[in-house]
């Protein structure tokens, strides 16, 4: 399903894997990053709150779709991972380190733990690996509760908002630029690992593993880096929502949200770093709109309020139904398609 | 033509004249996540303490316009709503949970709003770390203090065993709160036991707690588990004395035991509704007979919303119209000795404690009922 120009040749493998395919590729992806700066100067509070619980999402999904889009493992872990990156990042902000620090610690400890709960990997496939993450699921949920030194247990930790450099970053337009340069960044580091030599292992091992180990591709080190990666991704996601709200409680990280993560990234598109991307907005996006509907609506029906409540839960079902119904490859095909189309237009065929 | 200018002039005139007397209030609650079934009663005693007051005069003219939202126990949703309360100018909150008004303190301060919850969090009631959250409501600390000084001032053997649920709300109120209190108050504290939220099962936890044999057990749980513990304690004929903290018991319970429920004693800083003595219950059901006709029961956590959104608004009615935030927090920090029509003990904030209530009564279930048989009990 890749269209490109017609005369676009290519003489070599690595212009093959090239990030920018074509020059109108590149003005793209930059015209969006002068938007993104830009964006926060002109939106009210309310949608740059938006953005932030985008970004906090998309590096989580571009995390997770590394392990189970890329990889092939599924994993109902990445909510209590989120949560060990947001309580580490608490804990060491407490010691008195700075979040820019405590940020990629927080990863690195999470990646560490991810990879210890992905050495069962190795044997389980599918769904039975499904079953070993949901239990570290809650067996993270169980240890933090006790934990209490580190974690607080039940009530949990309260920390400072990020500083830097003397500047609080106390509301949504200052951590606007924290979350948007961390989701950036990941989400390029991302995108490269997809190119590389780990990338082309983690696909290999996702189509064939006994076709991968024989081609001399070690399962379990690349299993095992891929938790590490991905649990890395949650760690940040996790520690950037600890610097959001500063108070960090077990309650924010149950079985829910691995759920929803793992909802984005079925819903985005398994196996892209856009799809990723597109699931998160989309997942975030919803209940707002929901709500928005419900806002409007309630104008001229005052109980709309209550159905559009329960709706919430049921529309976030339906959709997921849908889209393995109907769009199987989630969103990032229909973008595709979408881009074909206008490639094309207005004379195709 | 004069005519029509003559009129447009006035509607122009009165517009916001009808616009000036409205003060925004948002409720944030629970009625389709899992704490539904308690959040949905608790939300129409908000609703109705709302209508009261607009139907009674509104505060001091000013009509107030509830903004009611749905969470689904999401603390994400939760954010996002209190995201647009904020843009649309609410003067005060009355919310829910534990996780999600925890994540939103240092909002809250920041914006300075003052929000009412429902939760009875230990981060939420010290005023430094807090300073615009308060509750109507004793903790779950409080309501172990009482049911252990009920014990050291009534038991003989004076042992007390904890049954509770691995969770933070299971956990809460007895480590290491219950624990401690214990020990100071002199009460031997012989076993704890773990029992699931949703257990259908306790013979073997109380099969070991049988052999610590103690005088009195503190359940913290809810419905389901608290009726699983006396159905089974009643098949092992277990002597022990069960208090339950307040959302353990209530009609509900009866209904799910029968009359294993009989002598449950119950800690509640709210009164019930077959406390018919009480003035604040024979107003609400003045009060619902006018507004739901077709009700003839409710739970006591439409009680407990009705009783904290009372004093939400009449502490902005004691305001006189002059709703900043900063104002408003003198006004919730000098209120003394607040009167609640007997509905809890009665509420002071002062500008170390936003904790409104920390006295209040054990209830025990006589004949399918649930009847107050102490006065108020403080927790100091």
């Amino acid at each position: 399903m890749n269209y490109t120009n017609c005369g676009n040749f290519k003489s070599d493998y690595s212009k093959d894997t090239a990030l920018f395919q074509t020059g109108f590729s590149r003005l793209c992806i930059y015209s969006l990053l002068i938007a993104l700066v830009v964006m926060p100067f002109v939106l009210d509070s309310y949608f740059i709150y938006i953005a932030n619980m985008i970004f906090i999402a998309v590096i989580g999904a571009v995390g997770l779709n590394i392990l189970t889009g890329f990889t092939g493992l599924i994993s109902l872990g990445q909510g209590a991972f989120m949560a060990v990156g947001a309580f580490s990042a608490g804990y060491l902000s407490l010691q008195g380190m700075p979040f820019y620090l405590t940020i990629p610690l927080a990863g690195i400890i999470t990646a560490v733990v991810g990879a210890f709960f992905g050495i069962p990997s190795l044997r389980l496939k599918g769904l039975y690996l499904s079953i070993a993450t949901l239990a570290a699921q809650f067996i993270i949920e169980f240890i933090i509760i006790r934990a209490e030194p580190i974690t607080g247990g039940v009530i949990g930790l309260s920390i400072n908002y990020a500083n830097f450099f003397g500047v609080e970053l106390d509301d949504d337009f200052k951590f606007y630029f924290l979350a948007m340069i961390l989701a950036v960044s990941m989400t390029m580091a991302a995108t490269n690992i997809t190119r590389s030599k780990i990338g082309r292992a983690f696909l290999s091992i996702r189509d064939n593993y006994i076709a991968a180990e024989a081609m001399g591709i070690g399962l379990f080190r690349y299993k095992l880096m891929a938790f590490a990666i991905s649990s890395f991704y949650a760690g940040v996601a996790g520690a950037l929502w600890a610097y959001y709200t500063t108070i960090i409680t077990v309650e924010n990280f149950t079985i829910m949200v691995s759920i929803q993560y793992l909802s984005m990234v079925i819903i985005g598109g398994l196996g892209s770093v856009l799809g990723g991307i597109f699931g998160a907005t989309f997942l975030i996006l919803l209940p707002e709109a929901l709500q928005f509907i419900s806002d409007f609506g309630s104008n001229y029906y005052p109980a709309i309020t209550q159905i559009v409540g329960s709706l919430k839960e049921m529309a976030f079902g339906l959709v997921i139904i849908l889209f393995l119904l109907f769009e199987p490859e989630g969103l990032v095909r229909r973008w595709k398609l979408t881009k074909a189309y206008w490639k094309l237009w207005p004379f195709s065929y | 033509m004069k005519k029509i200018l003559v009129l447009v002039l006035g509607l122009l005139l009165a517009a916001p004249l009808a616009f000036a007397g409205t003060v925004k209030i948002a409720a944030l609650i629970d009625e389709s996540g899992p704490t539904g079934d308690v959040g949905k009663p608790y939300g129409e005693g908000i609703k109705d303490a709302v209508q009261w007051f607009n139907d009674n005069g509104g505060l001091n003219g000013d009509k107030i316009d509830l903004i009611y939202e749905d969470y689904a126990y999401k603390v994400p949703q939760a954010i996002s709503a209190y995201k647009r309360f904020n843009r649309e100018k609410v003067v005060a909150i009355h919310g829910w949970g534990t996780g999600d008004t925890e994540a939103m303190v240092k909002f809250i301060s920041k914006d300075k709003i003052p929000y009412f919850s429902a939760s009875y969090s230990q981060h939420l009631t010290d005023p430094a770390k807090a300073p615009y959250n308060f509750l109507v409501g004793p903790t779950y600390g409080d309501q172990t203090t009482v049911a252990l000084k009920y014990v050291k001032d009534n038991g003989k053997a004076r042992t007390v065993a904890f049954l509770y649920n691995d969770s933070g709300f299971g956990r809460a109120p007895f480590f290491p709160h219950g624990e401690d209190k214990a020990k100071e108050l002199g009460v031997k504290l012989v076993d704890t036991e773990v029992v699931g939220l949703k257990d259908l099962d306790a013979t073997s936890q109380l099969l070991n707690m049988k052999k610590a044999n103690p005088e009195f057990a503190l359940i913290q749980q809810t419905y389901m588990a608290t009726s699983t513990i006396l159905k089974d304690s009643a098949k092992l004929g277990l002597p022990t004395q069960y208090i339950g903290l307040n959302w353990t018991f209530g009609k509900k319970l009866v209904e799910l035991v029968g009359k294993d429920a009989e002598g449950f004693m119950g800690t509640s800083g709210f009164a019930f509704w077959d406390n018919d003595e009480i003035e604040g219950i024979k107003f609400l059901k003045e009060l619902n007979k006018k507004y739901h006709p077709e009700l003839t029961f409710r739970p006591v956590n439409y009680v407990q919303g009705f009783s904290s959104m009372y004093v939400l608004l009449s502490g902005m009615k004691m305001a006189n119209k002059n709703y900043d935030g900063e104002n408003l927090k003198k006004i919730y920090e000098g209120m003394k000795n607040f009167d609640t029509m007997g509905l809890t003990a009665p509420v002071t904030f002062t500008p170390e404690s936003h904790k409104g209530v920390s006295a209040l009564k054990i209830y025990k279930i006589e004949n399918g009922n649930v009847k107050p048989m102490t006065e108020f009990i403080s927790a100091q």
